[in-house]
């Protein structure tokens, strides 16, 4: 038994010199280096494991998977890193290397670091979460996922939209259901015949019928402008963000229908010609 | 209307006609509420019906309102350390349920009520409310059952200077509703500062009602803490 033990002491002290380093390793710090390698891992899923159930409550599901990502991996690299001197890899060689293919890697990848900032930054400054109707850069729709390097969106028209960080980042963003409430408006031309402060009257009736048409801040309806044609009547209307375009589409209609009903009609285009008579020559 | 009832009924009241009859191997429900018309099956051996008032935050879909906003249409001016209690109304939206002994399933939900939302606070920070607006009573009011609930709110002024009150913001998924033949929420407000206060609801049940099934809790969202009411009561 003894002897068992003591061969296989022996074959672990053994050096691998097949490697050809002038200071090669043994099987058993070979053996080592994979153990530690091994309950690196477990502990990086441990970790991994608690921090998924941590996080889930206190932070959007994206943000939580970036952070997530980063520590896990954090943790594999770093216990690759330090038991590396295990099979007799100096760092300093690495580093030296490393610092040449990071000057390397560093040009080729700065789009995708600019990326990767701007992604930090986003998830830091959160100017659009996932769910929100937003405007980037002139792309509409639906924020469906932001990850670390870039946004994806489901345009209006269902179309799969991914922006890269550093320009969503950069770029103009309107986000419509930030703001619990948002104003929208239509503009209503009567006969210069008709009554407007009745037609005003009844757009507010309307108006006051409709659920999401908010009570506060209420709707604002005024003669805008005296045109060519017509009597101009402005109306502005604050609705939920996450229903205006409902509303929008829906009381256009109505107006004309409601306005209608009580005589009072949306005219063409028009013009008085004064014919020359004998009276003019 | 409210109460607990087998899988074999027929209700009407106020315009409002619930039947749920054999229909072959299943059950029919149907539901007639003004013009609104609900027809659905149930698949059930065992369960009943319960139909009680819910949280007045649910209807028209989809609800962008988590809270309620009672404007009162006289304003009341409270002294500093005073308290008072007075009644309002509050709009009722009525829930069906079908309960056995492991689940509670909302099958319908209607009300006979035409709802309006507010914003309370301003646009860029502020909330969406249901907005109701209600006398205020020093006794209960009457109230017509199915399309208004007594509301009884205790209200205390702990800030130093008189304070004047014209609207109440609370929020649906605290609320504990009670009922027996008309629907019941018994609330506080605790004025702290010109334009905070704590809003909040009181669960014990009163004398001769019963509890209504939360319907926050039915959809599993969990409850908050009180409300803080942080732009003012005018």
């Amino acid at each position: 038994m003894i002897d068992i033990v003591a061969s296989i002491k022996d074959a672990l002290n053994e050096p691998i010199t097949f490697l050809g380093s002038n200071n090669p390793p043994t099987y058993g710090e070979v053996l080592e280096f994979f153990l530690i390698l091994l309950i690196g891992f477990i502990i990086a899923r441990i970790i991994r494991f608690y921090l998924r159930r941590t996080l889930k409550e206190r932070m959007p599901k994206n943000t939580a998977n970036n952070v997530i990502k980063v520590v896990y991996y954090g943790i594999l690299s770093i216990v690759f890193l330090i038991s590396l001197n295990l099979i007799h890899v100096s760092l300093s060689g690495l580093l030296v290397a490393g610092g040449i293919l990071g000057i390397v890697i560093g040009f080729a990848s700065q789009t995708v670091v600019s990326n990767l900032i701007s992604g930090l930054f986003l998830v830091i400054e959160k100017p659009v979460k996932v769910g929100d109707g937003v405007d980037i850069d002139g792309v509409s729709g639906i924020v469906t996922d932001i990850r670390i390097l870039s946004t994806t969106i489901r345009t209006y028209d269902g179309i799969y939209t991914r922006i890269p960080n550093d320009k969503v980042f950069s770029s103009h963003i309107q986000n419509y259901v930030a703001h619990g409430a948002r104003r929208f408006g239509y503009t209503v031309g009567i006969r210069y015949g008709d009554d407007a402060e009745k037609a005003i009257s009844i757009i507010k009736k309307l108006l006051d019928d409709h659920p999401f048409v908010l009570h506060n801040p209420s709707p604002t309806i005024f003669v805008k402008n005296l045109a060519d044609s017509s009597v101009e009547i402005s109306i502005k209307i604050w609705s939920p963000s996450s229903c205006w375009y409902d509303v929008y589409t829906e009381m256009l209609w109505k107006i004309k229908v409601a306005l209608e009903k009580e005589g009072i009609e949306i005219p063409f285009p028009q013009r008085v010609i004064w014919m020359a008579g004998k009276n003019n020559q | 209307m409210f109460g607990k009832y087998d899988l074999d009924v027929t209700l009407a009241e106020d315009g409002v006609k619930i039947v749920v009859e054999d229909a072959g191997k299943r059950k029919r429900y149907y539901r007639k509420c003004g013009k609104e018309e609900v027809e659905k099956f149930i698949h059930a051996d065992t369960g009943r019906i319960v139909v009680c008032p819910v949280e007045p935050v649910n209807i028209p879909l989809p609800n962008p309102a988590e809270h309620l906003q009672i404007e009162l249409d006289k304003p009341l001016i409270v002294a500093s350390g005073e308290r008072d209690t007075f009644y309002t109304t509050f709009p009722v939206e009525v829930g069906v349920f079908l309960v056995d002994r492991k689940d509670v399933e909302r099958i319908d939900l209607f009300t006979k009520t035409k709802p309006k939302f507010t914003l309370y606070g301003p646009p860029e920070s502020g909330i969406v409310c249901k907005w109701w607006q209600s006398s205020i009573y020093s006794e209960p009011p009457k109230v017509k059952k199915l399309r208004e609930g007594v509301f009884k709110v205790d209200i205390r002024n702990e800030y130093h200077e008189w304070m004047e009150i014209q609207k109440l913001v609370f929020c649906g998924h605290e609320m504990k509703m009670f009922y027996n033949d008309h629907a019941y929420l018994h609330g506080f407000i605790k004025i702290q500062k010109r334009t905070v206060g704590d809003t909040g609801f009181i669960s014990r049940k009163p004398k001769d009602m019963h509890g209504s099934i939360d319907i926050h809790l039915a959809k599993g969202l969990k409850r908050l803490e009180n409300y803080v009411m942080e732009w003012g009561f005018k």
